[in-house]
């Protein structure tokens, strides 16, 4: 019996013919009670609650391992080989003690029972035999405070306190792996390029499976790779093109899993005028071929202006070969700026292309969106205006929200690095945005998340993979992250997407980032080091602060001046920018990226939150993942008499989604996943219409595309809250 | 079999003169519902197969074959049995789409078969499908009434067929999927699931505009009939269910489950429904799980769930453009 089964199941297994019957109702059913309105027509979130405490009751205390004392509990879990010995060796026995009562005394409960589902199946250490839980989730914050702290005893307590308050969560594969023995690395997210060679190919596979086994997602950069029927070895119509590699990249990632916990996840991205695009996409069209069927794989297109352009226009558009590019331009495809050179390659006779039609090839893109929810897509050109680090960046991550530079490395025949070129990490963890307002120390909540993912990225060195190396030691980049923005908004009773809403969405990115560049400033002055490349950042020169010292960045509306002034909370005023671009610029700063707004999933709920800026799915929410079947989840602060400010994201529409995004965007230097959500009554148009709005408005990517079909009318389930509109 | 009456004439079907609304509303629905299993990934339930115990996965094999088997009929003489009785030839259309996706879903029972389970556990269960009494019961008393000349009475027993028969054997993967075990089995399921409930609808529908057409006796009859048909697969039913579950300790579970998708069934028909509330009162885990509305929310490491359907395509204008 495993613990991820359930009791009653678990009866079936153990004495099948005689199965007695629960007497209190089972948490899953308590749980599922929450989708069913009471007879008045009211959420059930009284028993959703009963479904946490029964979940404790019935399942977790009678399978939580006891100790006498704390000294038992520490010996035992590092003398078995749970715990990392030299992570507690950092500090003196009577610090962990008085941490761990800190923890346990700040009176911390999961409030659902997805969040306490979610926590106990995916992250609690168990013990080897899989039949008992040794940590409650005290014990994991106190163990990812020290290991992230590395002896520091006033970080460690102020990780503590920021975690346990709920202000701060670090992403899965750090708040899952810190301090465990077994345990894959702390970084969530990888991004690697593939040039065009068979060594670069064999390598970025290799370095899928090493990544995908030690957790997190990993995208993969396919715009160099040769066209279909390119020459190999200057010999005519060899090549077959991208999508074989994609065939091999998604098997690897099957393969891949990190000792169970989580599947291998991979994406691969490639340019709009790629001559494989169309055939690129048909992988994930309804009908498609197996053998060229992609299931499991995310696809990501990078567009760059030019192609809106050419749309425009209702032009052709050109498809470039990357071979012949690179050739003519010496450098690989992805690298050339597509809209700065495409009069130029569409003018060289030495550049095989062809053509399609650019209004054609976005309808293509909004098909595939309303089929499979991918392509995920990457405006190029917007992403490059708004980078300040010298570089291009030609790609994104598995949520598309990790926007960085790299370059590309050489190989050898046996695979080593003749050079090694720079691949991007990125490690996440995101505020709670109502629990950070209240916290009413805004600055020093940013600060403790910057220095506790800064330590995972200084902690890092992913020998596997030696471009990620490489680039991590570099560049030291981190993504501080948001979510909860509706559940605060709904709470404060302001409707997402309203004047209000986005207000507030502006200054609190506008606070943040102030207190993320100062305290990566402080990193610097305090270790003397800053990233490589400092010097060639719109940082050094101080331009990038211009927007923030010309002229003063206030609320617009009343209900947001309050809302600030209610928490204690000061918003930056140009005086603090300068004080601040003047320390930049003389000491640097120490993290080359520092904003990233992933999308959420598990930790959201653990965390009580709403999934990062979006609006919710649903009031009541139907999260189906592999290790938890199908769960229901009530939107944070919603009671039966505030639910007016809790439309869903199909109810809001994509309009109001992008402002939001588009207030968020201009103050994160990365990346914002944003999904946008349509009914089933939207066509493609509608989807190409909310695409030229985000690239208009400054979104830097769009994530998935999602359509809600409600069930045709007759045929619903009588009674469910997520049948409703 | 006998033969299918041959029309004399064939007029090309004119969608833009549709009589009933709803045949194109059903079949825009069922349409843009288009589905393959190869969508699901199923290898990734390979693992929680492996962790079921052998009872289960005996059960589950046995509860595919069944269904299966009823999917088998309905693609095969159920579904083209309606055909024609149609009143329009959008009907028609509808029928031979409800048919092919019947065929779908039997074929989605072997890729899950052949995914998960062995060629030995497969025949096995296969074998069982033949010599279960109850089971062969369930099919001789649905083929019968198809071979039957009486259109009305044909609606009948494939409304029952759609919306109550199928349910022993839906309630398995949706007991699992609340347990997280097999989730995108569930899911592909759910798309079954997800078809069957307009099938049942639509069906139940046109039953119901047919009864406008005819006498008050005849419609006595018929609906005296439904009853009759409903008590006789009910019973059979109960048994089926009882060989099936009883192993595990669902029996009860899965009876209240039937119960309240005869009251759907009969709804479907346009008639009240015949088992009381008090045990209607389906485990709200099954009910949630049911809910064929594609409002999951699901990331990369997700299957890729019921939400997704095929799109309407509209080209862009000039106006979209300006920028």
């Amino acid at each position: 019996m495993t613990l991820t089964s359930d009791p009653t199941t678990a009866g079936a297994t153990t004495a099948a013919e005689t199965v007695p019957v629960p007497a209190a109702p089972s948490y899953h059913t308590l749980n599922a009670m929450l989708n069913l309105y009471d007879a008045e027509g009211r959420i059930q979130l009284d028993a959703d609650r009963e479904a946490a405490r029964q979940y404790f009751l019935q399942h977790v205390n009678p399978r939580t391992r006891q100790f006498t004392d704390l000294r038992e509990r520490l010996d035992h879990l590092v003398d078995n080989g749970y715990y990392e010995r030299e992570v507690l060796d950092r500090y003196r026995y009577e610090f962990v003690r008085d941490l761990t009562d800190r923890a346990h005394g700040a009176g911390f409960r999961f409030p659902t029972f997805l969040g306490a589902f979610k926590y106990y199946t995916s992250y609690a250490l168990k013990s080897f035999d899989g039949t008992e839980y040794l940590e409650r989730f005290e014990d994991r914050v106190v163990m990812t405070a020290l290991t992230l702290a590395t002896g520091d005893e006033a970080l460690a307590t102020g990780i503590v306190d920021e975690m346990v308050a709920g202000r701060f969560q670090p992403a899965t594969p750090t708040f899952l792996n810190a301090g465990k023995a077994s345990r894959g690395e702390l970084v969530s997210c990888f991004l690697l390029r593939i040039e065009d060679d068979m060594e670069s190919i064999g390598r970025s596979i290799n370095s899928a499976l090493q990544l995908s086994k030690r957790g997190g997602g990993v995208a993969l950069l396919l715009s160099n790779i040769r066209e279909y029927g390119a020459p190999i070895k200057r010999i005519e119509n060899q090549s077959s093109g991208v999508i074989p590699v994609m065939k091999l990249l998604e098997d690897s990632f099957s393969y891949a899993n990190q000792l169970g916990a989580r599947q291998g996840a991979g994406a691969v991205y490639l340019s709009a005028h790629h001559p494989d695009i169309l055939r690129f996409l048909d992988t994930k069209r309804e009908n498609a071929d197996e053998k060229i069927r992609i299931k499991t794989l995310s696809l990501g297109v990078v567009v760059p202006d030019i192609t809106f352009e050419l749309a425009r226009k209702n032009e052709p558009m050109h498809l470039f070969s990357p071979y012949d590019v690179e050739r003519v331009y010496g450098v690989p495809f992805g690298d050339v700026a597509v809209t700065e050179k495409y009069a130029e390659m569409v003018a060289d006779e030495r550049i095989r292309k062809t053509t399609i039609n650019a209004r054609e090839f976005f309808q293509t893109l909004a098909e595939l969106q309303f089929e499979s929810g991918y392509p995920y897509v990457v405006f190029e050109d917007t992403v490059n205006r708004a980078n300040p680090i010298a570089g291009r960046i030609n790609m994104s991550n598995l949520c598309s929200e990790i926007l960085q530079v790299n370059t590309p490395s050489t190989l050898a025949e046996d695979l080593s690095y003749a050079e090694v070129g720079k691949d991007i990490s990125c490690n996440l963890g995101s505020l709670n945005i109502a629990l950070a307002m209240d916290g009413g120390d805004l600055g020093h909540t940013v600060e403790t998340a910057v220095r506790a993912l800064t330590a995972v990225s200084v902690a890092s060195d992913i020998g596997s993979v030696p471009s990620i190396a490489h680039g991590n030691a570099r560049s030291h980049a981190i993504g501080l992250g948001q979510m909860n923005l509706h559940g605060y908004l709904a709470r404060e009773r302001v409707h997402y997407g309203s004047a209000e809403g986005i207000d507030f969405t502006d200054i609190y990115f506008y606070t943040v980032l102030y207190h993320a560049l100062r305290a990566s400033n402080l990193l610097a002055i305090e270790t003397g080091e800053k990233f490589e490349g400092f010097e060639r950042s719109t940082y050094a020169d101080g331009s990038f602060f211009a927007q923030y010292t010309d002229a003063p960045w206030l609320p617009k509306t009343e209900r947001v001046a309050e809302l600030f002034a209610n928490a204690g909370i000061a918003v930056p005023d140009q005086e603090d920018w300068r004080r601040l671009r003047a320390s930049v610029v003389q000491h640097g700063i120490f993290n080359q990226n520092l904003q990233a707004v992933p999308p959420t999933g598990s930790i959201s709920y653990i965390n009580n939150s709403t999934s990062s800026i979006h609006p919710i799915a649903s009031k009541i929410e139907i999260r189906k993942e592999g290790k938890l079947g199908r769960v229901y989840y009530p939107a944070p602060f919603m009671t039966n008499d505030n639910l007016e400010y809790y439309a869903d994201a199909y109810e809001i529409g994509p309009d109001k989604i992008i402002d939001t995004y588009a207030a968020a965007t201009r103050h994160v230097d990365q990346g914002l996943s944003l999904t946008l959500f349509f009914k089933d009554t939207a066509t493609t148009r509608d989807i190409n219409r909310a695409q030229i709005s985000a690239w208009r408005k400054g979104i830097k990517t769009i994530y998935y595309v999602r359509i809600r079909q409600m069930a045709l009318e007759g045929t619903e389930v009588q009674g469910c809250v997520s049948c409703m509109l | 079999m006998e033969k299918l009456k041959l029309i004399d004439r064939v007029n090309a079907i004119n969608w833009n003169r549709v009589t009933d609304d709803k045949d194109l509303e059903v079949w825009n629905r069922l349409t843009s519902n288009f589905w393959l299993p190869e969508k699901v990934p199923l290898s990734n339930d390979v693992q929680s197969w492996g962790r079921l115990t052998p009872l289960e996965r005996q059960l589950t094999m046995r509860v595919f074959t069944g269904l299966t088997l009823l999917d088998t009929i309905q693609g095969t003489v159920g579904a083209v049995s309606l055909i024609p009785d149609a009143i329009t030839p959008h009907e028609e259309a509808v029928y031979t789409n409800i048919a092919f996706m019947e065929s779908v879903h039997a074929r989605s029972y072997s890729s899950i078969f052949s995914t998960l389970a062995s060629t030995r556990e497969i025949d096995e269960a296969f074998a069982w499908s033949e010599q279960n009494e109850a089971l062969q019961r369930k099919a001789s008393i649905v083929l019968e009434y198809y071979h039957g000349d009486d259109p009305l009475k044909r609606k009948v027993a494939s409304t029952l067929l759609e919306s109550f028969l199928f349910y022993s054997g839906f309630y398995l993967p949706m007991h699992f999927s609340s347990r997280a075990q097999l989730t995108n089995t569930a899911d592909l399921v759910r798309l079954i699931i997800r078809d069957e409930a307009v099938h049942g609808y639509y069906i139940g529908y046109k039953f119901q505009r047919g009864l406008e057409r005819v006498s008050q006796a005849k419609r006595d009859e018929i609906k005296d009939y439904a009853f009759t048909l409903l008590y006789e697969m009910y019973e059979n039913e109960m048994e089926y269910t009882a060989d099936l579950y009883d192993g595990v300790g669902l029996t009860d579970d899965v009876q209240k489950f039937l119960h309240y998708n005869a009251n759907k069934a009969m709804m479907n028909l346009g008639y009240e429904g015949l088992f009381p509330s008090d045990v209607t009162d389906v485990n709200p885990a099954i009910l949630s799980a049911l809910s064929p509305n594609a409002d999951e929310n699901h990331d990369f490491f997700s299957g890729s769930g019921s939400s997704y359907v095929i799109g309407k395509a509209v080209q862009t204008e000039d106006e979209d453009w300006e920028f």
